[in-house]
């Protein structure tokens, strides 16, 4: 009998121990965050000393507050973006850090952030992962593309207009800067804005003055009078332009900048009025080759950190970026070397009739999650991105052009802004990038690792074969 | 201990525990993905049955699988080779030194528990064009003293097995070889000293009582080593993540664990990416059916 008992308490005591090992680690740091800034509120004592205690907090954090402060509870959310906050150099995540500090010190006790960080690479993996876990955040980033039109269709994201039609809309510089964020025509909540802008980035070419002038090199206009300055770059020893076809979107976005100034529509090619073997792309693809020339050598193993990093340390001449690349090279660069950057507009194609004006721009977008538990805790955060402060932030130090009508200092901005400002405004029309602006994610993807190849060598009409063939059984059924 | 033996109730309570265990986190999840590898099955999408047609797709259309397949395979037989060689002259040469043994053994076995991930990372700046094996070389007077002019380790996608699975083969038998080493090791230990002694006796080399005595009566452990290689490698993938760039080189780098990996969460097709993992699942379990097979194993008494 005795070893009876025994045998059923062991038992026991082994399953309870297995159990408890898989259970506590899922609780744990749910219930963590949460518990802290309760502990502080409850400190914190009532309801009236939330409000004084936000005194910084303009009328923004008063309306918000009235209608939870009573409750004395921190309503907790989450907010995911793509890099470290707290070990990142990048001028623009600097930013972002801020915004959320200064909305956990105004509404201390009432609401509280804690940020997922995560990095780039692994972004929209884990970013999925939560979602189909179903523990979306309540606040995340994302790029206009197929990534977010996915998230507005499968009711992952909330449909923002109540909000912005509340008086919010009008801080923005015009609506157009919400047209990368509107989706739902066939899904979610209908069509409307599912995703707020924070900044828009345009992709330009910048360029080390310095060496220009060293070499004799003019500015150019057009393809060929690129293809000329980067002979006298690499005649006076410099390497021309340095590029990373290691991070494949970077080569595939002076792809786009070629396709689209050679004048290939991605609408016909979604239409199938022509396809990936239009000779427009195959020109493209040729070019590419050409300028490879004068690549940095390891072009095909850098990363694009490694090949921004070559620009702002005065190895190469030319660097093909996106305005983003601003903060990353003043977050990094020796003084002064931002004195000696240029920048120019992605040049004409001879003899096209395409319009040179266009320029590829980009914009990180915050969405707020439609199953949050506190909606307005969400987009009252999602506010502090793109008040005035965080707004003269982004342009100011982070260099990116801001999304609402707000007043800048111009002359403590980083010259770079107003070069790429020059290149905005003279803007004929704006195109995303084309692996984010293709059909899914994975015809972007097919895109990027066609032109990699086409980089490699291969004859442009094979090595575009793949991208044709995915739309032959993905798209055009 | 017979009577408890014979006690339905305490047979079913002390499997109870591992049972639920394996139903909760392998049986039902495999089951499911079976379900899954025949649906379409988007993220944050509905699944919706499609039959076989994702398995039609992958071996059809995908020519991606078939790199996969190849670079995966490839990985296994050099890895099973390798490791079965290397493993067993460690073995037996630490088996036979007085002195040091127990230094070596961790020096061998050490890369074994160092984090893939954080190794992946090392190699990848050892074999980067501008740092590590290049700029050594470089400096001792190669490629005309240019780093960059060296062989691209991690980049070169010409031939039919490219440079960078062959690299990661090699960075692969490092870390591992350790475990194979120490699995032989507790074999040959096993075997009794009379054995060799009664060898001696009948005039018989060391070479040749390695070849007549350790090789045939580790053989048991030598078919467990081998399945254990061959699973490890088929459905090897930090390495490779880690090394390699996204986009795996145009997929030409890619294995089935990261062709998996792609599908399912870089483009959120769930329902193919379990396509790939059944896939996997099959090639493991008929890799270990046949090296059961063809490795006999007798046990001797020792």
């Amino acid at each position: 009998m005795k070893k009876k008992v025994l045998s059923v308490l062991l038992t026991v005591a082994m399953t309870a121990t297995l159990l408890a090992g898989c259970g506590s680690t899922a609780a744990a740091p749910a219930a963590e965050p949460a518990a802290e800034p309760a502990a502080d509120a409850a400190a914190d004592s009532g309801s009236a000393d939330t409000e004084e205690a936000a005194p910084a907090a303009d009328e923004k954090a008063d309306d918000a507050a009235a209608a939870d402060a009573g409750s004395g509870e921190v309503q907790e959310i989450t907010f995911m973006v793509w890099d470290d906050l707290e070990a990142s150099e990048d001028l623009i995540t600097k930013g972002y850090k801020d915004s959320i500090d200064r909305f956990n010190k105004d509404f201390e006790g009432k609401y509280h952030c804690t940020p997922i960080t995560t990095n780039l690479e692994e972004y929209y993996d884990k970013l999925n992962a939560l979602v189909a876990a179903g523990e979306t955040p309540d606040v995340f980033i994302a790029s206009p593309g197929a990534n977010l039109n996915d998230y507005a269709m499968t009711g992952v994201a909330a449909k923002l207009d109540d909000y912005l039609n509340d008086g919010w809309k009008s801080d923005f510089t015009s609506d157009a800067v919400f047209a990368g964020g509107t989706y739902g025509d066939e899904g979610g909540d209908g069509p409307g804005i599912y995703a707020i802008p924070l900044n828009i980035a345009a992709a330009c070419v910048f360029y080390n003055t310095e060496m220009f002038e060293d070499a004799g090199a003019e500015v150019p206009k057009t393809y060929s009078e690129l293809l000329d300055a980067c002979k006298k770059l690499q005649d006076k020893g410099y390497t021309p332009i340095t590029i990373s076809a290691g991070t494949a979107w970077c080569l595939s976005m002076v792809a786009g900048y070629l396709c689209d100034r050679n004048g290939l529509n991605l609408q016909d090619i979604k239409d199938h009025k022509t396809d990936w073997m239009d000779e427009k792309v195959i020109k493209a693809g040729k070019q590419i080759q050409e300028l490879s020339q004068y690549f940095q050598k390891t072009a095909a193993g850098d990363d694009n950190d490694v090949a921004t990093a070559a620009f702002y340390n005065g190895e190469a001449a030319i660097l093909i970026q996106g305005s983003w690349a601003i903060g990353q090279i003043n977050g990094s660069c020796a003084e002064g070397f931002a004195d000696k950057v240029g920048v120019f507009a992605f040049p004409a194609v001879d003899g096209s009739s395409a319009d040179p004006n266009r320029v590829i721009a980009k914009s990180d977008s915050l969405c707020v999650s439609a199953t949050s538990q506190y909606p307005d805790a969400a987009v009252q955060l999602v506010k502090y991105f793109v008040d005035d402060t965080a707004q003269k932030y982004t342009a100011e130090v982070g260099g990116k052009i801001p999304v609402t009508n707000v007043q800048y200092d111009a002359s403590v901005a980083p010259p770079e802004l107003k070069y790429v400002m020059d290149v905005f405004k003279n803007a004929s029309s704006t195109f995303g990038f084309y692996n984010e602006s293709l059909a899914d994610t994975e015809a972007g993807s097919t895109f990027d690792n066609c032109f990699v190849e086409i980089f490699k060598g291969e004859d442009p009409a094979t090595a575009l074969q793949p991208i044709e063939d995915y739309y032959e059984m993905n798209v055009w059924e | 201990m017979d009577k408890l033996m014979r006690n339905k109730k305490a047979i079913i309570l002390f499997i109870a525990p591992a049972l639920i265990l394996f139903t909760g986190v392998l049986f039902i999840p495999v089951c499911k993905a079976v379900y899954y590898s025949l649906c379409n099955y988007k993220i944050n999408y509905q699944p919706k049955f499609i039959g076989i047609k994702n398995y039609v797709m992958l071996f059809t259309k995908d020519k991606t699988m078939a790199i996969a397949l190849r670079n995966s395979i490839f990985f296994m037989i050099f890895s099973i080779v390798t490791q079965l060689i290397c493993g067993l002259i460690l073995a037996a040469l630490l088996t036979n030194i007085k002195k040091g043994r127990n230094f070596f053994k961790n020096v061998y076995y050490l890369p074994c528990v160092l984090s893939s991930a954080a190794l992946g990372l090392l190699w990848m700046f050892v074999f980067m064009p501008r740092l590590g094996i290049n700029q050594m070389l470089a400096s001792l007077g190669f490629f005309g003293g240019d780093c960059t002019l060296g062989p691209q380790w991690l980049f070169n996608t010409e031939g039919y097995i490219i440079l960078p699975i062959w690299v990661i083969s090699f960075v692969a038998l490092w870390q591992y070889v350790g475990q194979s080493m120490m699995l032989y090791m507790a074999q040959i230990s096993g075997i009794s000293t009379d054995v060799y002694e009664a060898s001696y006796i009948d005039g018989c080399s060391k070479k040749q009582s390695f070849f007549y005595i350790t090789l045939p009566l580790i053989k048991p452990m030598v078919a467990t080593a081998m399945s254990l290689n061959a699973i490890g490698s088929l459905k090897f993938f930090d390495l490779i993540y880690n090394m390699i760039p996204e986009g795996f080189l145009s997929h030409k780098a890619d294995v089935i664990a990261t062709h998996l990996y792609t599908q399912a969460f870089k483009f959120s097709k769930l329902g193919y990416g379990s396509a790939i993992g059944v896939v996997l699942l099959v090639l493991c379990l008929i890799m270990t059916v046949l090296i059961n097979k063809f490795v006999k194993t007798e046990s001797y008494d020792m």
